[in-house]
């Protein structure tokens, strides 16, 4: 677990740092897909999430989601491409679940991709998580969660 | 040495119906993410319509029949809050910015940044506006422009209304609002929570002269001069496309809950210094307050408080009452008598409690 700034950025997960979007792969080769803790500590308390339904297709950098927080309305942006498989009902029934667990029981969609070898190599993992969310957050003029 | 001064664009695009003005939201804001628009300032007004928020559904939050029989067109924003009602007596203005223009991605700090600044250029029209968060400007407690953004990437859109003359009336009519029943009560109730440039002015200011006044205060707080421009042809392009999705019965329906899950709930109880009953709009599925409108006799100085205290508490998740209801008397000076806090907050916990139901 690598903490940046206050923010947790776990760094078996693999991100879109622009998008600040997580993916996590599953042992089946399915995708969890969330927004990263960073993402929710700029939007604040999140109160509505209105996902793409299941069976739907998105490519990659297109909405799998579109959040609110602050009367602010933003998409969430799929790692790669692939279909969704699942919502999340329990972050339907009360969004502030993405603020409270955002890699765990906060999590958006489940998808399965369409090329994950094809398109994971543009996402950062591993040890260059950490420094990759510091440019990112020191280019958002961000002081901490 | 100088900083070389920015020119953003200003445009005006009028008077619209609904869909073709939040069509341009959705064009204005992709081309932006895409690095096809400038920095931008836009006003514009609207043919009467009734504006949801880009999450709430119609049956919800509007009243269908009369939106129907009267012409006033229903419409989603793609921004999040509250509907509103919106008609020519009302001023539009927008933002479309990045981030890297505004020196961070805190979406609260640009809110408070944006509204700061355009409640400046509101008070050098002679009132005293200030912004109230969440998202409000208000004059002396009364709101008078109500805002809400959409981001996408680093591309960012900000806007708000101004009430320069307002029916309020027809907003009670229009809205689901938890007034009071609709009466000359219900009326002036209303008018303790919104005002508008022609109450507070006793005239009707010229559009042209509220757009330059908002503009100067942009101006000033970015550092930016303005120039007069139009659409260009990727806009005109993307407009095309975003209007086929948003002039279409699936756009504004695309939330569709049923009005009996978002009640208007009641509680009334007398206290030593008089009544006081609580009207709350309660999403019983997210458990979220909505909106609250105090009512009643008791004693409050300054009178504004129970009024500031319904803006803290919009939109609240059941579970955060107590914390705000505490922060909010913690942070001010508030003279209730022998009413408490902890009276307020019984009351809207006893309109939303659930229903017990006895054989």
């Amino acid at each position: 677990m690598a903490t940046v700034r206050g923010c947790n950025v776990p760094d078996d997960l693999y991100y879109n740092v622009d998008n600040n979007v997580w993916a996590r792969r599953e042992a089946d080769g399915t995708l969890t897909v969330g927004m990263t803790a960073y993402a929710c500590s700029l939007a604040g308390e999140i109160v509505s999430y209105t996902p793409k339904k299941a069976g739907k297709e998105i490519e990659q950098n297109k909405s799998v989601s579109t959040v609110e927080s602050g009367k602010w309305v933003g998409p969430v942006k799929a790692p790669v491409t692939g279909e969704i498989l699942a919502i999340n009902p329990d972050v339907a029934a009360k969004p502030g679940t993405i603020n409270a667990d955002p890699y765990g029981s906060g999590w958006l969609v489940k998808m399965k991709p369409t090329d994950w070898d094809g398109q994971s190599g543009a996402l950062i993992t591993g040890g260059a998580v950490a420094t990759a969310f510091e440019t990112k957050m020191n280019a958002d003029g961000f002081g901490g969660c | 040495m100088t900083i070389q001064q920015q020119t953003w664009r200003l445009l005006d695009t009028g008077t619209q119906a609904a869909a073709q003005n939040i069509a341009l939201n959705r064009a204005l804001l992709d081309a932006r993410q895409a690095q096809q628009s400038p920095n931008t300032l836009r006003f514009l007004g609207f043919e009467p319509c009734a504006l949801l928020g880009f999450h709430q559904s119609a049956a919800q939050e509007l009243n269908l029949d009369y939106c129907a029989e009267h012409g006033v067109a229903i419409q989603r924003r793609i921004t999040g809050g509250g509907a509103i009602y919106f008609d020519t007596t009302q001023l539009g203005w927008e933002l479309y910015l990045d981030k890297q223009t505004l020196g961070t991605a805190d979406m609260t700090a640009i809110s408070r940044r944006i509204c700061t600044a355009v409640a400046r250029g509101i008070s050098s029209l002679g009132v005293n506006a200030e912004f109230r968060p969440r998202n409000d400007i208000e004059v002396d407690g009364r709101k008078i422009s109500g805002t809400g953004g959409a981001f996408d990437g680093d591309a960012l859109m900000y806007q708000g209304t101004l009430l320069i003359a307002f029916d309020v009336e027809k907003m009670l009519r229009v809205l689901n609002i938890p007034a009071e029943k609709l009466s000359d009560k219900a009326i002036s109730s209303a008018r303790e929570r919104v005002t508008n440039l022609e109450t507070l002015l006793g005239r009707i200011p010229e559009r042209s002269e509220v757009i330059a006044a908002i503009q100067a205060a942009i101006a000033h707080e970015f550092n930016v001069s303005f120039a007069v421009g139009e659409l260009n042809t990727v806009e005109q392009a993307l407009y095309q496309t975003a209007l086929a999705e948003i002039d279409h019965p699936e756009w504004v329906g695309m939330i569709d809950l049923p009005a009996s899950d978002r009640p208007t709930l009641t509680a009334v109880q007398k206290f030593t210094g008089g009544l006081l009953r609580v009207n709350v709009a309660y999403d019983q599925v997210k458990q979220r307050v909505k909106q609250v409108w105090f009512s009643g006799d008791v004693f409050i100085s300054p009178r504004r408080t129970l009024i500031d205290l319904e803006a803290a508490l919009r939109d609240s998740h059941v579970d955060n009452l107590d914390g705000i209801v505490r922060d909010f008397f913690a942070s001010r000076q508030v003279d209730m008598l022998t009413l408490t806090p902890a009276d307020i907050l019984g009351l809207i916990k006893m309109a939303i409690q659930p229903v017990e139901v006895v054989a």
